[in-house]
């Protein structure tokens, strides 16, 4: 299989200085030489194929940030390789930016007091596209999403959820291979991060983009993500299929009990450990129950018991 | 395997010369366009160059009525110096501006959006401000420099108005470099605008004729940090018939490095800056 | 009124200028490399007058009036304007409305900090690099008590006159423009870039009739014992005017800060 991304055995470290409290603590801190190294990437290998939509998952802070500042090039690795496209990210930050589109959290890269059509035009002038081929990219947007009302509006004057659409659009405009999504759905309303998902979906699939989603909404992830990466306090601790996931823990199966009073009792369940029947058996003979379901465990779920469990390998 | 497919280059033209000024004036005309729609604060902001200038005028007035002379200069030479200045600082306001907003951007994280795309991130950043107020400096300095020029009587011949040319351009390569490595401070210090701030102050002290500096400091302020060259050396080029100094003659070699070096020390900055703000 | 909330915001001050400590040490030297351009440019201009007292000021008078004004000028500075206008383009300002004290109140405290920390790091240290050069030309006596009497009041001065330049922020998106004009004006009329005793007689009289010079005039005479200030006689006039400015320009601030706030709230910032 090709690959878009490969990395290996990449580490970042950070240096900072270690802050006393109080206001004595600030002004020893002001002849202070107390550094202390933070590793934000800790030896992380990955490989990421053509095509692919990877959700690259992980808390706050666990460096999800830092591996797509080393992959984009804006940051030096401290060790360890890492190649986007065959070429060497930080060494080569120009070409490299040529072959992909970035996507930053809520902040736009687009001109802000510029109608969206205008900086597609400087875009389409940097990236020095072909005229036939931004028509066509154009004309793709289309027939994916309305872009006519955002067209000719200024970037300043739009919602959350048209900006974020248009530095998609703009991510996409050069036609890269591989585009880095970070977040993009955070603080939309969800028509917006339904039209979102669909666009991602359909330029992944007209394109044969690969997409590289950072997100903490699970909604993104269940919609795009055949493949999760799931990283750590920097380290990597899952990268699988999205249906392993569900079993990475054991089984995990939620069972709900309706009691007498009618209220419904929820317990998750680790099948591997304990028999779902017995469960039932033992609350029986405490009182009565009137009705049981059982439901399969959501991605969210998992994924908040492998963030509150730590690393389990 | 774990190799890694390289992307097939398809030939494209260089990025040269030529692609950045087309670029570059595409963003300007998208921004005049855009600009247009905020009249408030462009005649806001013009009233406040016009004041700027009006109370520069203002102090050198005040000082000439107590002070005749100063270090052998009088009113028109020093009004000639003053005119000088004015025109050698319009390229830094007009085309280098958005360094005042570098700080901002770099704690913010904001800064990042500039190393994401294909062109110099230097241009890039520098290409999203075009300051109009600076043309209303221009004026205030063709105007003094023309009212100067007329009182103190120099013959106008082609080869002084090539001089005029080459050495005001000159000058202006040394404020940008001043206001680059200060603002480019603020990727190793944190709330270093201040150094930008008192670098701007400084500026005020380049319309004054530089012999008045010794010792250590006129080292100091020709070789570190430069505001000699912003108007002095290179106006002594227009002013002395014979007896211009070496320094005015190297200043177009030494304007250049100076340009240069401040262009790399940002660079430097974007290189080590950890973009750790977000 | 409650102090010890008050002197919270002012220790939070002091401990975020800490957190800048490369920034403090440049800012320290730069100020030093300042001083150094004035002491040359005045050094020429008194040499070539040829005598040695312009205006009643010698040109140590002039040096030690413009050195303490840069010095003043440092301590007293504050980016109100500036923090207000980023505060209202991020939406802050609405946070900055709730908090339990009243607003004007609430950035002063806040500032107060820096104040301190500026104090401490560019005057005391510029007066002292006075002292020294001008072999104790500063008398050393109850003047220095009148002149931090008279800095504490051109402080307020200061803040409310910021204050109003920063509510025309409310109203209009060009800070840039408001602020130069405001430094423009205030460094020139206040007495910050040349003496005011060197202006001429017509526009002296105008400026003793403005708010500037409450800021950096009046504090600096009172400190060199100009104008008759070497008595308490002399002295008690220089705080009358800034007492009074200080009325006026509080309640022209507070009214105008009402008139502003009401605008937002009814506008939805």
């Amino acid at each position: 299989m090709e690959n878009a991304i490969v990395m290996k055995n990449v580490c970042k470290e950070f240096k900072i200085l270690n802050r006393h409290e109080g206001l004595k603590g600030s002004i020893r801190d002001l002849f202070s030489r107390d550094y202390k190294t933070i590793e934000a990437v800790k030896d992380v290998s990955l490989e990421i194929a053509r095509g692919e939509i990877i959700g690259y998952l992980g808390p706050n802070g666990a460096g999800k940030s830092t591996t797509i500042k080393m992959m984009t090039g804006v940051l030096e690795p401290t060790s360890g390789e890492i190649l986007v496209n065959g070429l060497v990210p930080y060494k080569e930050r120009k070409k490299n930016s040529e072959h992909i589109g970035v996507v930053f959290g809520q902040r736009s890269q687009l001109w802000w007091s510029l109608p969206l059509i205008e900086s597609f035009k400087l875009l389409r002038d940097i990236y020095m596209v072909p005229q036939k081929d931004y028509e066509e990219m154009l004309e793709l947007y289309r027939s994916l999403v309305d872009i006519e009302p955002i067209l000719h509006k200024p970037v300043r004057q739009m919602s959350l959820g048209q900006r974020t659409l248009s530095d998609i659009l703009a991510a996409f405009l050069h036609n890269p291979p591989i585009v880095f999504l970070d977040e993009p759905t955070i603080g939309l309303d969800v028509s917006m991060k339904d039209k979102i998902r669909s666009l991602i979906a359909g330029l992944n699939e007209q394109k044969n983009t690969t997409v590289i989603l950072t997100t903490h909404d699970m909604g993104d992830v269940d919609a795009l993500c055949k493949r999760i990466v799931i990283i750590d306090e920097g380290k990597k601790i899952y990268d699988n299929d999205i249906e392993h996931l569900k079993s990475y823990f054991g089984s995990y199966r939620t069972l709900r009990m309706r009691l007498a009073d009618d209220t419904w009792e929820e317990r998750l369940i680790d099948e591997s450990r304990e028999d779902v029947m017995d469960v039932i058996m033992k609350k029986q003979k405490e009182q009565k129950i009137k009705d049981i379901q059982l439901q399969e465990i959501s991605t969210e779920e998992v994924i908040k018991k492998i963030y509150e469990g730590g690393n389990r390998s | 395997m774990s190799e890694c497919t390289t992307i097939n280059e398809s030939k494209r033209p260089r990025r040269g010369l030529r692609f950045y000024a087309s670029i570059y004036r595409k963003i300007l005309v998208q921004d005049l366009k855009s600009k247009m729609s905020y009249r408030a604060d462009f005649v806001i902001s013009t009233i406040g160059m016009i004041m700027t200038n009006l109370s520069g005028f203002v102090t050198f007035l005040i000082l000439f009525k107590n002070f005749p002379s100063i270090n052998g200069w009088d009113y028109h030479h020093m009004l000639f110096l003053y005119g000088f200045s004015l025109i050698a600082l319009t390229p830094v306001q007009c085309f280098f501006d958005n360094n005042w907003n570098l700080r901002f951007q770099v704690q913010s994280g904001d800064f990042i959006k500039y190393c994401f795309r294909p062109i110099n991130v230097f241009f890039y950043f520098m290409s999203e401000v075009f300051d109009v107020k600076g043309l209303g400096q221009l004026a205030f300095g063709i105007g003094t420099l023309v009212y100067a020029w007329v009182n103190i009587g120099i013959p106008v011949t082609p080869w002084v108005i090539v001089k005029l040319v080459l050495f005001l351009l000159t000058a202006s390569l040394f404020m940008i470099a001043i206001m680059n490595a200060a603002a480019a401070t603020c990727f190793w210090i944190i709330g270093s605008g201040y150094v930008m701030v008192i670098m701007f102050r400084f500026k005020d002290f380049a319309k004054y004729p530089s012999n008045i500096f010794h010792g250590v400091f006129r080292i100091l302020f020709t070789f570190v940090i430069p505001i000699a060259f912003v108007a002095y050396y290179p106006s002594l080029a227009i002013l002395e018939s014979d007896n211009i100094p070496v320094l005015t003659w190297c200043a177009p070699a030494l304007g250049l490095l100076f340009f240069y070096l401040s262009y790399k020390f940002w660079m430097l900055g974007v290189k080590k800056y950890d973009f750790t703000g977000s | 009124m409650n102090m010890r909330r008050h002197l919270a915001l002012t220790r939070a001050g002091i401990m975020e200028s800490l957190q800048y400590r490369l920034s403090t040490a440049v800012t320290l030297f730069a100020n030093l490399i300042y001083l150094v351009l004035v002491y040359f440019l005045w050094k020429a201009i008194y040499d070539s007058a040829g005598t040695d007292v312009v205006n009643g000021m010698t040109f140590t008078d002039t040096m030690i009036y413009l050195i303490l004004a840069t010095a003043l000028f440092n301590f007293l500075e504050m980016f109100v304007v500036w923090d207000m206008s980023r505060s209202i383009q991020s939406g802050k300002i609405i946070l900055d409305l709730l908090k339990p004290m009243k607003f004007r109140e609430y950035t002063f405290w806040s500032y107060s900090g820096g104040h301190v920390i500026q104090f401490v790091l560019t005057f005391i240290p510029t007066f002292i690099v006075v002292m020294i050069v001008t072999h104790g030309a500063i008398n050393m006596g109850v003047n220095l008590l009148y002149f931090i009497v008279a800095t504490i009041f051109a402080l307020i001065v200061n803040f409310n006159m910021e204050m109003i330049v920063a509510t025309i922020c409310l109203y209009t998106e060009s800070t840039w423009g408001i602020n130069i004009v405001k430094e423009t004006v205030v460094l020139l009329l206040s007495g910050a870039s040349i003496p005011l005793a060197f202006f001429p007689e017509a526009m002296r009289k105008i400026v003793d009739y403005l708010p500037f010079r409450a800021v950096y005039d009046i504090p600096l005479t009172i400190l060199l014992q100009k104008d008759g200030t070497d008595t308490i006689k002399g002295v008690l006039p220089m705080y009358g005017l800034q007492l009074a400015w200080i009325v006026i320009l509080t309640i022209c601030g507070t009214l105008f800060w009402k008139h502003a706030v009401r605008k937002i709230t009814v506008n939805g910032g």
